[in-house]
């Protein structure tokens, strides 16, 4: 076991609060758990050696650390600075129908609730989840009653200022044909850990539009998760962006616990120079008549790693399920790497499936064809490298969030260097 | 789902190459430690060399652990329970010609429709047949002998040509490589031996067909397959074994080196004892397959399994020459409770390298099916390709399919594809065919071998035969 991880059960010993009986099975799970090194499957391609090698430390000092701005987002924002939960950020008037709560603070009943469901979408094989669990500084409890459609997105920001290390838990549930839309961001300075796992609870008819912005790069260290369990015709679209960091890590689960769930999951990694960015995205079609769609693109240059497991598993029970992944990566320098993985696990026979996952530079002709019409090289490249990602920013529902985010990605490309 | 009742209604088709003819064998006790390594080497009248080989792998192999990484999943082995030496006791009066050959044996053979008698000369086939351990008989070696192939057990070639074998043995297979290789570096008793030497293209294809007879021995082979610059040979193995109760361990390994400019086409048909239906007995398949490819080398891989209860088999390519070129074409039918975790590697190391993959996975029954394969373009694979399809079809309700592909990019020049799909046999289309008179099982036999069309054209033509016989008669078990 590693020097650190000893060092997080021992913290997590010392805590004691009302979440102590999900906190000791976490503690529990970990005493168990082997460090994991390039053999372990889950981790094969990512070293932890920034884990066991930073100086972060949980700073009890809040400093003055604000959400960047996102021109024309008027959100309500849920902001944790090096872990506390600001409530000085949050409007005193929050919509009718949703309630946001810190788990401490919930009347007895709720709470029982909000421990109850606790861990139960999160799966108990992420390590650094279990960290979280034993961990999390404040955990907070989102709720969407039934029926309502919150207008205004729900922003969730995690900001760390330099040396800090963190561990933010919230938890949202939508009630039965409720809709919200949650942003999930992590802003860091210099050296900094921080674990970020968000459990969503999605009732039947509900729909939760998504996305997580993992632009924080550098000596950053970011691990995290994204769990979503959905019931009976719920609806999801999930968006990610990730620019990588010395060691960033994101696990999404999305289960099917119930029938006709339509889900949607766009990635885009857009990484340089020493960065690196692991997305596992598991999907369980537990029920039958579900469909999932995921598109995965990555752009990796410098001497970045890029990494991609993207494992759709079909239940026994789950007929008539209809799945799809595409990855594809475009490979800018001659030092990138990139390591995908798309697996599909199949019980059930009356389904339809497919994978596919390509890997390549900027098609010749194509530059060619661009050099033709006058325009150089290097302009003809950021056109079609952009155009790649491009697609997946016009899907992206919330189009005050894709004008916002389209040109930092044009600049950040613009940044890196093309062969 | 009419259908599907008649297809679970025939269910429990016997196993074909299901008997056990007898024939007294010299065995081993059961057991391994130093002591059956060096007398393993001592009945083979190895080197010295060959026998520290050997302890330097048992050594490697006692600190290694078993590999659980496979989507298999089957009883441990006790190592210590198996016997690693088995030779038909005919053997002792090395028969010089077929006559001298035990007639029991040659019926076995007869059973299981190996040409070794006057058909193969028609057949043009040169048959190293191996009897559980020890090659017993090698016809048309003087033909071969002519064109300077030398085709041998591979006993006799480390005798003989000590300093191919010396040279090329473990060359690409190490023996610190895997778990059951290290294993079968260690105890390995036959197998065959092919040196094709340069700008020669072998007058025929060679074949070994392989039978696992005693109980509870395992079976050891090692293939090394050396074509020199320029050459081409096409191999064939085949295999089937009789029906037992004990499950029995096969761990092979078959090392090909193709030179500059040389090809190799390694074809397999895989029938092997699946075990019974609730999954008792049939052989266990751990293999190591791998070959290097030198400069605009080539070599080709062709499986059709359909036999074993467990396989875990990655028949891989390095490309390190430029311009080199890897293929792996591959069908793998389960049914009943089989598992088959197969696949290739595709390792990338040379400019302009390409390799094709193309898999189709069948599973029927309770069976599960997995593809795993790893395609790896390094750093120095400019303008490297790789194409790769795996289609998988379910036939039933319970099984499992399933892909799990790996890839590595470490050039921006080298283009990867990978795609896969999954289905099954539709009900339309069983209507289709059944309305034209069809009967359920001609049906799903022709559309599972529609399915598996574009490998079975990369077998050489008795194969393709074989396997689309082999695929009807197993589909048989388990549609109906």
């Amino acid at each position: 076991m590693s020097e650190w991880l000893e060092n997080a059960i021992s913290r997590g010993q010392k805590i004691d609060d009302w979440l102590n009986p999900k906190r000791s099975r976490a503690l529990e799970l970990l005493s168990t758990t082997k460090w994991p090194t390039r053999k372990t499957e889950a981790w094969r391609y990512t070293p932890l050696r920034a884990i066991q090698s930073t100086k972060a430390t949980q700073l009890e000092v809040v400093s003055e650390l604000t959400p960047l701005a996102i021109a024309d987002l008027s959100a309500i924002e849920l902001v944790f600075k090096n872990g506390k939960l600001d409530k000085s950020a949050l409007s005193d008037t929050l919509p009718t129908g949703l309630t946001v709560s810190l788990g401490s603070e919930l009347a007895a009943q709720q709470q029982l609730q909000a421990i109850a469901d606790f861990s139960e979408v999160k799966p108990d094989r992420h390590l650094f989840g279990l960290v979280n669990d034993a961990l999390a500084q404040d955990v907070v409890i989102v709720n969407v009653e039934a029926g309502v459609k919150v207008e205004q997105p729900l922003r969730i920001s995690s900001l760390l200022s330099q040396g800090a290390e963190s561990h933010t838990r919230v938890q949202v549930s939508l009630g039965e044909g409720a809709e919200l839309a949650v942003i999930e961001d992590v802003q860091a300075e210099g050296e900094t850990l921080n674990t970020a796992f968000v459990e969503y609870f999605v009732s039947p008819k509900a729909h939760l539009e998504h996305y997580r912005f993992a632009l924080q790069t550098g000596t950053n260290v970011s691990v995290g998760g994204c769990h979503f369990n959905m019931l009976d015709h719920s609806t999801m679209h999930s968006t990610i962006v990730a620019f990588g960091s010395d060691l960033s890590r994101l696990d999404t689960d999305i289960i099917h616990s119930g029938e006709f769930v339509d889900a949607k999951l766009n990635a885009i990694y857009l990484l340089d120079n020493n960065e690196l960015f692991d997305l596992h995205a598991t999907v369980e079609h537990a029920m039958p008549n579900g469909t999932t769609e995921e598109n995965v693109r990555c752009i990796v240059g410098g001497r970045a790693k890029a990494v991609f497991n993207g494992r759709i598993h079909i239940h026994r029970d789950a007929q008539k399920t209809l799945a799809e992944l595409n990855n594809r990566n475009l490979l800018v320098s001659k030092t990138a790497e990139i390591n995908t993985k798309p697996e599909l696990e199949i019980y059930a026979d009356d389904v339809r499936c497919a994978h596919g996952a390509t890997s390549a530079e900027v098609d010749k002709q194509a530059l060619y064809y661009l050099q033709t019409r006058g325009i150089n090289r290097a302009q003809a490249n950021v056109i079609l490298n952009f155009g790649f990602i491009n697609e997946l920013i016009d899907l992206m529902p919330n189009k005050v969030l894709a004008e916002w985010i389209r040109p930092i990605i044009r600049a950040r490309f613009s940044a890196m260097k093309v062969n | 789902m009419t259908v599907q009742v008649e297809i679970d209604e025939a269910l429990g088709r016997e196993y074909e190459a299901g008997f056990i003819s007898d024939i007294e064998s010299e065995t081993f006790e059961p057991g391994l430690d130093e002591s059956v390594i060096t007398r393993i080497s001592k009945m083979k009248n190895e080197p010295e060399w060959m026998l520290e080989w050997r302890l330097g792998a048992f050594r490697e192999w006692l600190k290694m652990e078993e590999p659980d990484w496979a989507l298999v999943d089957y009883p441990k082995i006790d190592f210590q329970a198996i016997s690693y030496y088995s030779a038909p006791k005919s053997m002792k009066d090395k028969p010089k010609s077929l006559d001298e050959v035990d007639p029991e044996l040659l019926r076995t053979y007869e059973k299981l429709g190996i040409p070794l008698i006057e058909q193969q000369m028609l057949a043009g086939i040169a048959v190293d047949a191996v009897f559980d351990s020890v090659s017993v008989v090698t016809t048309f070696r003087e033909k071969l002998q002519e064109a300077g192939v030398i085709f041998c057990p591979i006993s006799e070639a480390i005798v003989e040509y000590p300093e191919l074998v010396k040279k090329y043995l473990g060359s690409v297979v190490g023996r610190k490589d895997n778990y059951y290789s290290a294993l079968n570096c260690a105890v390995f008793t036959d197998g065959s031996f092919v040196y094709i030497p340069k700008g020669t293209r072998c007058p025929m294809e060679l074949s070994t067909y392989f039978r696992i007879n005693e109980q509870n021995t395992g079976q050891f082979e090692r293939t090394l397959i050396i074509a020199d610059e320029g050459s081409h040979v096409s191999y064939l193995e085949g295999c089937t074994a009789p029906q037992r109760d004990e499950n029995q361990l096969h761990a092979a390994v078959v090392e090909l080196i193709a030179l500059d400019n040389a090809e190799i086409k390694y074809s397999t048909v895989q029938n092997w004892y699946p075990g019974d239906e609730n999954g008792k007995g049939g052989i266990y398949n751990f293999v190591t397959k791998r070959g290097i490819c030198h400069t605009k080398a080539k070599i080709s891989w062709t499986q059709v399994e359909t036999g074993s209860a467990v396989t875990w088999k990655y028949p891989s390519c390095i490309l390190k020459g430029d311009d080199s070129v890897g293929e792996f074409y591959s069908v793998a039918l389960t049914r009943g409770r089989q598992q088959a975790d197969t696949g290739t590697k595709m390792i990338h190391l040379g400019k302009n390298t390409k390799s094709t993959i193309i898999t189709k996975g069948i599973s029927a029954g309770r069976s599960n099916n997995s593809y795993r394969g790893l395609v790896k373009m390094a750093a120095t694979a400019d303008g490297a390709r790789n194409f790769t399809e795996c289609d998988s079809l379910l036939i039933g309700d319970k099984c499992g399919a399933h892909t799990f592909p790996y890839i590595e990019s470490r050039n921006p020049s080298a283009i990867v594809e990978h795609e896969a799909t999954t289905s099954k046999v539709s009900d339309e289309q069983m209507f289709l065919c059944r309305q034209r008179g069809l009967d359920p099982e001609k049906a799903v036999s022709m559309i599972v071998n529609g399915f598996c069309k574009e490998v079975f054209k990369e077998l050489p033509m008795e194969f393709a035969v074989e396997a689309s016989k082999l695929l009807e008669i197993s589909l048989e078990g388990s549609v109906g």
